[in-house]
């Protein structure tokens, strides 16, 4: 008997076309599809866009009240990411701005820090940091950091002076060393998350909005008494393929819009052409369509693909290794990792993106997008075949 | 209004149970979660971070320096790379997370005096690696050159503790309070954990609430409470927020006993904060019912205002920080005061005074939800599904 009355590739052409009217046609679906693309990589960065720490506010607790003190907390006043609040009389006064969240450290001087320098030995400095919020400790190290370091320069040339050495021949030191920052120099915190989130937000909605078309489809199943009128009868490979087509017709714009205009919008770092941009995440996109309809088959219901798929997004962050980085992860974890399109995704991105990789150095994470496409291909063809899935008809459950 | 309740209870806990989405939403979830994230960090720091050393100098100081940096706990060496570009290709394919310059002629001019310059570079695109190979490099950078300078400075007649001295006059120590590691599962479990479980709490409660509305049995779970909203949402939410609040304490179980996560406070302080941010989030789903009694729009909007929630409720980059305009959202999220309440008390063990205003927030939240309620009502009471 012949089931298909079109050949292959009409009846492709005929899912696509039918899927873009049921993508149209629905509210819940456009939202996920186009707001969420849209609005959020926007909302994000905004949120992130101040990038650093300035001006932490912190105590000082000075038991020296020297100049040598004063000139310590002037210095540490005068750097970019903390400020002097207040001058507190004692630690129990100082923790009490603490507790208020009027400061977020204590700098203790001794009594014998100018001593200590006078005469020529080793002064300590205690620094008590709030630790709620790691940022706020690395900010205050940084800066602590340079200012030992700017301390110990001016200390070593008067004394080298005094001493009678001359300068040239210590010359401070030596050895130079120089740090560099790759990928974001300014270490700041859009510019370090923003790509990652950038890709995720793609993924997700796309797998989001995929679940709610599949959960529209069960219930109209279930309505018409295990019968879809809007499905196409096609032979599984056309059905998978015309979805997806579909799906990645539709992202290819907005990845463009959000891979290299939001960067771009925000001068967050951008080095990638949008050529190598767009051929890296294609695969992705498909990946993640096809993951979209594995998925979908335990959806039933519009509405429970929210409950389904919202939470996993900070699973996949994590597991993408933006805040925990991969090689700490046990097998087990990886392995995992491994089987979501996005955690490639966020990988070769961020490093095209942000550390000016070719596409060529990015050919792993693109082979195994590509072999998750395949994977999940199959999947969704045996769901398909199997269990007659976006068929016209199949039992209600 | 006692048998009303009761009746309204039965019908929710009905209702709660004719369902395992339900149950895999409110449990399995946020236990998951717990124990996902538990043992994706259990090692608390990544340390051993993979990066490089490019030593084109191959002389006996570039190579200590080159087993110095092996040695650090931070970093470790996986590649001898021979020139820039090879290092910098391994970067980019994601092997290594930057790596440390020996130049050529480095011994030569370092001793020599003529100016010798080390130089690191590291990967900030991933932060937590990137930072811990930048401190390791640092570390090792610094004690070279300084070894150098202590070096010159003894051969020319300086004793050794004036020239220590002269190195580090002042030495900054740094004492992180609560978190002396910088574990970052203490870090980051104690707020990632209770978000996700606030974020299916408010999925849970405008999923329940507007699906009687999507079926139309609004009209029955009215009466079963006597026509009260407020009855009725208790008989719907009381269940919830039982098994909820059982969950979150069962995940600061997890916190407090199974990873030692600081505990500074009295335990029921946290308990009571739990219990709060559970039955706030509750509430905030209300509002969000009331203001759009639609199923899937609630849903969109408790979905997006919950995973919004992990960034600005601030866990991460402070509020201050943010533009103002954007950092006052964070005060409407229960999970804002839960967060600063845990800092306070669970981390900093401050006296519960200072946190008073976080938990009579946290109250705010269902008192601010009794108030539309007659909107909801109305809603109820003439269901209309819009897809």
């Amino acid at each position: 008997m012949n089931r298909y009355r079109d050949n292959w590739l009409t009846s492709l052409f005929k899912v696509w076309r039918r899927e873009f009217y049921l993508v149209f046609h629905d509210a819940g679906v456009l939202l996920f599809f186009f707001a969420l693309p849209l609005m959020y990589p926007v909302v994000y960065t905004i949120i992130y866009n101040p990038e650093v720490i300035r001006d932490m506010p912190v105590a000082v607790v000075d038991h020296s009240r020297t100049a040598q003190s004063r000139e310590l907390a002037r210095m540490v006043d005068a750097t970019d990411g903390l400020e002097v609040y207040q001058y507190a009389p004692d630690m129990g006064a100082a923790r009490r701005m603490m507790n208020e969240k009027e400061v977020f450290g204590i700098l203790e001087i001794p009594a014998d820090y100018a001593r200590c320098i006078g005469r020529g030995e080793q002064a300590n400095v205690t620094y008590y940091a709030d630790v709620s919020l790691l940022l706020r400790y690395r900010q205050a190290l940084l800066n602590l950091t340079d200012v030992q370091l700017a301390l110990a320069t001016r200390y070593q040339q008067e004394k080298i002076a005094s001493g009678g050495l001359l300068l040239q021949d210590i010359g401070g030191s030596p050895v130079d060393v120089q740090s560099v920052m790759m990928g974001d120099p300014t270490q700041g915190f859009a510019s370090f998350i923003m790509p990652g989130v950038l890709v995720l937000i793609l993924h997700q909605s796309l797998i989001l909005g995929v679940t709610m078309l599949a959960g529209g489809a069960a219930e109209r199943r279930r309505r018409n008494g295990g019968f879809d009128p809007m499905a196409v009868d096609a032979p599984p490979t056309a059905t998978i393929l015309g979805k997806v087509l579909c799906y990645v017709a539709i992202y290819i714009p907005m990845s463009l819009y959000a891979l290299h205009f939001v960067p771009w919008m925000f001068t967050l770092p951008h080095l990638e052409s949008m050529l190598d941009c767009l051929i890296f995440i294609f695969p992705m996109l498909i990946a993640a369509s096809m993951l979209g309809l594995c998925v979908a088959s335990f959806v039933t219901e519009r509405e429970a693909s929210l409950m389904v798929v919202v939470f996993t997004s900070v699973v996949f962050l994590f597991l993408s290794g933006l805040t925990w980085p991969r090689y700490a992860m046990s097998p087990f974890w990886q392995l995992i990792g491994d089987c979501i399109p996005a955690t490639w995704g966020v990988e070769g991105f961020i490093r095209l993106n942000s550390n000016g990789a070719t596409f060529a150095q990015e050919s792993h994470p693109t082979l195994m997008l590509w072999t998750l496409a395949a994977v999940y291909f199959s999947v969704a063809w045996l769901l398909v075949r199997r269990f007659g899935l976006f068929g016209t008809r199949r039992a209600v459950r | 209004m006692l048998t009303l309740l009761k009746q309204s209870l039965a019908y929710g806990w009905r209702r709660l149970c004719s369902r395992k989405l339900y149950i895999a939403a409110m449990v399995v979830v946020p236990v998951a979660f717990a124990i996902y994230f538990v043992d994706l960090m259990k090692e608390g720091l990544p340390l051993k971070v993979p990066v490089s050393v490019v030593d084109l100098d191959h002389s006996q100081l570039s190579r200590r320096i080159a087993r110095n940096l092996n040695a650090a706990e931070l970093i470790d060496i996986r590649h001898s790379d021979l020139s820039y570009s090879e290092a910098l290709d391994r970067v980019r394919r994601g092997e290594t997370f930057g790596f440390f310059l020996i130049p050529d002629n480095f011994e030569r001019d370092a001793v020599g005096g003529a100016g010798a310059t080390l130089t690191f570079y590291s990967d900030m695109t991933v932060f937590v690696p990137g930072t811990l190979a930048f401190k390791g490099f640092k570390t090792q950078a610094v004690t070279t050159a300084g070894g150098l300078v202590a070096t010159t400075l003894t051969s020319m007649g300086v004793n050794e503790s004036t020239a220590q001295s002269l190195l580090q006059p002042v030495v900054i120590s740094n004492n992180p309070i609560g978190n002396p590691w910088l574990n970052y599962l203490i870090y980051l479990a104690n707020s990632f954990i209770p978000s996700v479980l606030a974020l299916m709490a408010m999925l849970m409660t405008s999923y329940t609430i507007c699906d009687e509305i999507k079926r139309q049995t609004s009209p029955q779970w009215l009466r079963e409470a006597g026509g009260s909203m407020f009855i009725a949402l208790m008989g719907k939410l009381l269940p919830q927020w039982v098994i909820m609040t059982v969950v979150g304490f069962f995940c600061q179980a997890v916190l407090y006993g199974f990873c030692h996560s600081p505990l500074n406070c009295p335990l029921w302080h946290m308990l009571l904060a739990m219990a709060l941010m559970v039955m706030g989030s509750q509430a905030f789903a209300v509002i969000v019912c009331c203001a759009v009694p639609n199923l899937r729009l609630s849903l969109s909007i408790c979905s997006l205002t919950g995973i919004l929630t992990f960034s600005i409720a601030a866990y991460s980059f402070p509020v201050p920080s943010m533009y103002p305009a954007v950092g006052i959202f964070s005060y409407i999220l229960p999970m804002r005061y839960y967060f600063l309440i845990y800092a306070d008390q669970a981390l900093n063990g401050v006296p519960l005074y200072y946190s008073r205003w976080y938990y009579a927030a946290l109250l705010m939240f269902p008192l601010v939800a009794m108030l539309p309620l007659r909107r909801l009502r109305k809603h109820c009471l003439n269901p209309v599904y819009v897809p």
